[in-house]
């Protein structure tokens, strides 16, 4: 499995290659908030004339807000029929990891509202949480944004 | 420092320490005062300078001199002889001495002193002290060659005096001509003074402009400098913002990487070489990055060099205004010293 790694609150974070479309520089976007979404929703950004949703993933692990900087990117994913995003500090790296170093996490550790972190992968001393990015979004957070498509 | 310049060597075309008695005293004053006091007192006199060549005209000489002692070239000779005698006598003592002549008249020389220095001698007499005994001039007639006769009777014309009359007569020549001389002698070396005061104080007035203006060039010296720093500065942040610049190229070139390494994921297989590629480019921006952050590591130290040089700066432009006052207060004091010298070298020339 290949993996973009990224940073969030000082902590790597991965996702399967194969679910990403690219990496954006979010200084380069204007996001434009959606009325009524839910804290993780970020807003909507106009990408080559069409429009993708982008979420925050600091509101949606809960640490601390912090405003987008130089370095801030926006990893475009497959979900959602191709449409989504997530806020990161940084894509630090792409790595490549075999089926050895990537454990799945127990179910009685992540429980049901934990259920989009898909593994640890582990690299020498880093340790990566791979998140699932299908998994990311509620149904609640689709309707919101589904409801303003319509 | 070479204070030779400080001493009062010379004024005008009077060398102080070489002084001649026509320096101090009017001769024609010394002339009047000299006959009147002869014909006053009764007594010859002259004065002469140091190597016995007369200064003045002789003033009531007798007959008995002017007329026969004088008349031949062994009594002219003798009495030339006489006076250098008696001037040596009083200027090795430093005082009037009253002598008889080879003539056998009573004769006083009176020495003109400067600061223990022979300048002149006032000689005088032709006068005796008791009536003159006629066997002793018929022989010097005999010795000078003159006509005895004649001699004798010339002698009887010499007026005697008591010798204390003589010697007061000599003291008050010695006392006028010396006070005369001294006070002229005095003015002189006050005058050299005030020159070379007023001259020393023309000489630091004008290399205290020179100073100013060199301080006034050292000032704009200083704010061109400071200028020219400011212009590194400016520079320095052209500099950053150029570094600003690569260092958005770099990371646009990263994410390029990035991108491209996800679409060669995507490719599998034959993504492979493409991926390499990919790795390349960032490894090539990362390389990049760094080295803008080296250049504005580097900025940054100029930058902070450069406010250091110019706080430096601006303390040296502080110092030469501070000189400049202190040059401007010295320049007044002279100032104030040049009317001062200007009042006392009136006061100097005041004869």
């Amino acid at each position: 499995m290949q993996l973009v790694v990224f940073a969030l609150n000082k902590e790597e974070y991965g996702v399967d290659i194969s679910a990403v479309n690219g990496i954006l520089r979010a200084k380069k976007f204007t996001i434009k908030s959606i009325p009524g979404s839910s804290k993780e929703v970020d807003g909507m950004i106009n990408l080559r004339g069409k429009i993708n949703y982008v979420l925050n993933l600091r509101a949606k692990f809960g640490f601390e807000y912090t405003d987008r900087d130089e370095e801030s990117k926006f990893i475009m994913l497959n979900i959602n029929e191709g449409n989504t995003g997530w806020i990161v500090d940084e894509v630090t790296d792409i790595v490549k990891i075999d089926d050895t170093h990537f454990q799945s996490v127990p179910q009685a550790i992540y429980g049901i509202n934990t259920n989009y972190i898909q593994g640890i992968g582990q690299i020498d001393d880093r340790v990566i949480i791979i998140l699932n990015p299908d998994s990311m979004l509620t149904a609640e957070d689709y309707s919101v944004i589904n409801t303003h498509e319509a | 420092m070479n204070n030779q310049h400080l001493q009062p060597a010379r004024y005008g075309s009077i060398d102080v320490n070489n002084i001649k008695l026509t320096d101090v005293i009017d001769i024609s004053f010394l002339q009047k005062f000299q006959d009147d006091f002869a014909k006053g007192v009764g007594l010859a006199s002259v004065t002469v300078d140091p190597d016995g060549t007369p200064v003045t005209k002789p003033s009531s000489y007798i007959r008995f001199c002017a007329n026969y002692t004088h008349s031949t070239d062994i009594g002219d000779k003798r009495c030339a002889e006489s006076h250098r005698k008696g001037g040596e006598e009083a200027a090795r003592t430093g005082k009037p001495v009253v002598y008889e002549c080879h003539a056998g008249l009573i004769d006083f020389a009176a020495p003109i002193m400067l600061e223990g220095r022979l300048i002149g001698t006032i000689l005088g007499g032709q006068v005796l002290t008791s009536a003159p005994e006629e066997e002793k001039y018929r022989r010097i007639a005999k010795e000078i060659g003159v006509d005895a006769d004649e001699y004798v009777e010339a002698s009887k014309e010499a007026r005697i005096l008591s010798k204390e009359s003589i010697e007061s007569a000599a003291n008050v020549l010695f006392i006028v001509a010396n006070s005369m001389s001294k006070a002229a002698y005095q003015q002189l070396k006050l005058r050299s003074v005030v020159q070379t005061l007023s001259d020393s104080a023309h000489q630091i007035s004008a290399t205290m402009q020179e100073l100013a203006a060199s301080a006034s060039s050292v000032s704009d010296n200083q704010n061109e400098l400071n200028n020219e720093i400011k212009n590194v500065n400016a520079v320095t942040g052209k500099i950053d913002e150029v570094m600003d610049f690569i260092k958005d190229i770099a990371d646009e070139t990263r994410l390029l990487g990035l991108n491209a390494a996800i679409e060669a994921a995507r490719a599998g297989e034959a993504g492979l070489g493409f991926s390499v590629v990919a790795q390349e480019i960032r490894n090539l921006s990362s390389d990049s990055k760094q080295t803008v952050g080296k250049i504005k590591e580097l900025t940054t130290i100029i930058k902070e060099s450069v406010d250091k040089t110019v706080r430096m700066g601006n303390g040296t432009t502080a110092t030469i205004e501070q000189q400049a006052a202190a040059i401007e207060q010295v320049t007044a004091s002279i100032e104030e010293i040049s009317s001062l010298t200007e009042l006392l070298s009136d006061l100097a020339t005041q004869a």
